[in-house]
């Protein structure tokens, strides 16, 4: 068998990212630095060019070499392809460049099937979790393939790769690639990799850590854990995950190895990341690592500790805040000595950047009322209704108890520019109605009364002051910061 | 037979306009103004400039239609459609959201390449999600109407009026994503507040 054609992922030294995708080379990275990778395989753009030049069909040395290679996964895992007893899935990815309309990329959970479905039923003790994930599988499998998974889990797999290396000629991606000028030639990768299960049992579950704080740009690390939770569960937004912290008391060792694999990433990345791992039965795995998105306060402090704690230049710091980033850091927000003072009645998720001050209103009608005699208005509901959003309009702040980042609340402040706070929890109307409040929507947090605001400085922020001058000193002053009058653009 | 579907309108919009309304009730504009009309003399409804808004007697008359068209519909076939419903609206949230954020700061739109993808994404939605809106229809004959306005939704979004994806007050994507949803939950005899604390509906 060729080198060139199937690789496995963390055995091979440096992968060429042409030619295994950007997933795989990112998965090889963190294996050949010795972290916890769920066992993978790679088969190569060089197999999508022989596919596409065999008239869509497998070479019969790729089928041989895919089967032998699902057997190691199975040794590996100590799980069967399609066993009742221990089933194992896996995940089926494409690894072109970048995603494109048209490319199919992810099939999930592969070698699910009635029978599997059951097994995992039973050593999960879980009967929902079985069933949605058969079910979102069906649907990926035929969104991917165009007809519903085959019965037993290799034809599943050999279809799932036909589909996905077939998907980089659809007339769809063809189109894109023409009108982007991508090379037609590249083709995608296809990575296979055994699932882990993150609800197996109490030591079991999945979470995301981000390397340090990506809102308050805090150098302490932060993430939230699903205890039980799988897969899709934390970042679908559905679940009230924990904070970190508690993985530290439920599974200290797994949190010590996660710190250490967080550090680890971020000093051979040289940013921030953001870390998807799954706990299965008290053993870390990670899934995913890329650069945090991030708030642009924190954009500037970070960039300013990473240059302190000797993780990167201060060039390659400047080059890790773009302008529009300075010149959010710059809009009108509450102003500091007014936020120490202040009472934080409520914390939520930012869904709106902004900060602004209003007189509580809980339903549509007060909020109309209060607005059309002149006052400002914070719209505080447990969630937002259709009929709510004249009230929305009407606001200059919005407030939920229950919801993440795209509810409907979050999704209408954004298209009105209306600073938001979702998910703050229940009793939160309660505890404001009646007041008046100052709703900063880019830390999620609430405040009693009504704040001073002020514009930003560098005297403000140490760390935009730093960064101005390192610019200055380098006679590449960021645009954004000419000298002493930062944000006016 | 237009009354349940314009208390309806009135209950989802709060402040309903003619336009509006013949929107969601898939009529044509006199029509819709002509019954928003007749409900103002009923009773059920009161105007206030262009507008007309429920009164609490239109709010009785709605739940009383509402628990009568309950009786009649197959809830077992609406509650398979909603599970399905579900799983489209965790994707099309996550589109919206897509489209408003990059890298957690609001997206400036300069990038046209990233835009075009989303709305691919919306567009390619649209398609697989359609053979469910038609099933529906055809358990609700008065969801009938959401065809139409999802269909002039996503035909503005592909002429490139971006403005049809999320916003508000117009009959974007989201906007009439959002009202069939409510529909759904209230065809089902559920609540929102139940929805929300599930994770489906918030």
């Amino acid at each position: 068998m060729s080198g060139g054609v199937l690789l496995w992922i963390g055995e091979c030294g440096e992968l060429d990212r042409e030619l295994v995708g950007g997933k795989a080379f990112s998965l090889n990275r963190m294996r050949q630095l010795k972290l916890p990778v769920p066992p993978a395989f790679v088969l190569t753009t060089e197999v999508c060019r022989r596919f596409h030049a065999n008239g869509g069909r497998l070479d019969d040395d790729v089928v041989e070499a895919v089967r032998q290679a699902v057997a190691m996964l199975e040794e590996r895992t100590e799980r069967v392809f399609g066993g009742a007893d221990r089933p194992l899935l896996v995940s089926v990815r494409s690894g072109a460049a970048r995603s494109m309309p048209g490319m199919m990329d992810t099939v999930l959970n592969l070698g699910l099937n009635p029978r599997v479905e059951r097994a995992l039923r039973e050593q999960t003790g879980d009967r929902r979790y079985p069933a949605d994930t058969h079910a979102r599988f069906v649907d990926q499998f035929a969104r991917v393939t165009g007809s519903p998974p085959p019965e037993e889990p290799w034809d599943q797999l050999m279809a799932a790769v036909a589909a996905v290396f077939g998907s980089w000629n659809s007339a769809r991606a063809r189109a894109y690639r023409s009108h982007h000028g991508i090379d037609e030639s590249g083709g995608t990768a296809v990575t296979i990799q055994a699932m882990v299960f993150g609800n197996l049992d109490a030591r079991s579950g999945t979470g995301v850590l981000f390397t340090r704080n990506p809102l308050s740009g805090d150098s302490e690390p932060y993430g939230e854990w699903l205890p039980g939770g799988q897969g899709e569960d934390v970042v679908s937004g559905r679940f009230d995950p924990l904070p970190l912290e508690r993985l530290a008391t439920a599974l200290p060792e797994v949190h010590a190895e996660l710190l250490a694999a967080a550090a680890t990433l971020e000093t051979d990345r040289r940013d921030v990341q953001d870390i998807e791992f799954t706990v299965e039965a008290g053993k870390l795995w990670l899934l995913q690592c890329r650069p945090a998105k991030r708030s642009p306060y924190a954009a500037v402090r970070l960039a300013s500790a990473l240059v302190k704690d000797g993780i990167v230049t201060v060039e390659q710091a400047l080059g890790l805040v773009s302008p529009e980033q300075i010149a959010a850091v710059c809009r009108p927000r509450i102003a500091p000595e007014a936020r120490h003072r202040a009472t934080v009645l409520a914390r939520g998720e930012p869904a709106c950047p902004g900060a602004s001050s209003g007189h509580v209103a809980l339903d549509v009608d007060a909020a109309m009322d209060l607005a059309d005699s002149g006052g400002d208005v914070v719209l505080v509901r447990r969630t937002t209704e259709p009929h709510d959003v004249a009230g929305m309009i009407a606001s200059v702040a919005i407030v939920t108890e229950v919801g993440g980042s795209t509810s409907h609340a979050a999704v209408v402040s954004r298209e009105l520019g209306i600073p938001c706070v979702v998910g703050c929890g229940a009793g939160t109307v309660a505890e404001l109605a009646g007041r008046e409040v100052t709703v900063d929507g880019s830390t999620g947090e609430i405040f009693d009364g009504r704040l001073e605001m002020a514009s930003c400085s560098e005297a403000e922020i140490p760390e935009l002051a730093e960064l101005a001058r390192w610019a200055r000193e380098r006679s590449d002053p960021l645009e954004s910061v000419p000298d002493g009058h930062p944000g006016h653009r | 037979m237009t009354e349940l579907p314009l208390l309806r309108a009135m209950r989802l919009k709060g402040r309903l306009s003619a336009e509006a309304a013949a929107s969601y009730a898939g009529s044509s504009v006199p029509d819709a103004q002509a019954g928003l009309e007749e409900l103002v003399g009923l009773g059920h409804a009161a105007r206030a400039g262009d507008f007309v808004s429920l009164t609490a007697q239109g709010r009785e008359r709605l739940a009383a239609l509402l628990a009568d068209e309950r009786r009649s519909l197959d809830v077992a076939a609406l509650d398979t459609g909603y599970e399905e419903f579900d799983r489209f609206n965790t994707e099309l949230k996550r589109i919206v959201t897509d489209w408003q954020l990059r890298d957690g700061q609001p997206n400036d739109h300069a990038d046209r390449a990233y835009d075009t993808v989303i709305v691919e994404r919306l567009l390619d939605l649209h398609d697989r999600f359609s053979p469910l809106l038609a099933r529906f229809a055809a358990l609700a004959r008065r969801l009938s109407p959401y065809r139409d306005r999802f269909g002039r939704a996503a035909e503005s979004v592909r002429a490139g009026d971006h403005s049809y994806i999320a916003r508000p007050i117009i009959d974007s994507y989201h906007t009439v994503w959002f009202e069939l949803h409510e529909d759904l939950i209230g065809l089902l005899g559920r609540t929102r507040a139940a929805e929300a604390a599930a994770g489906r509906a918030v």
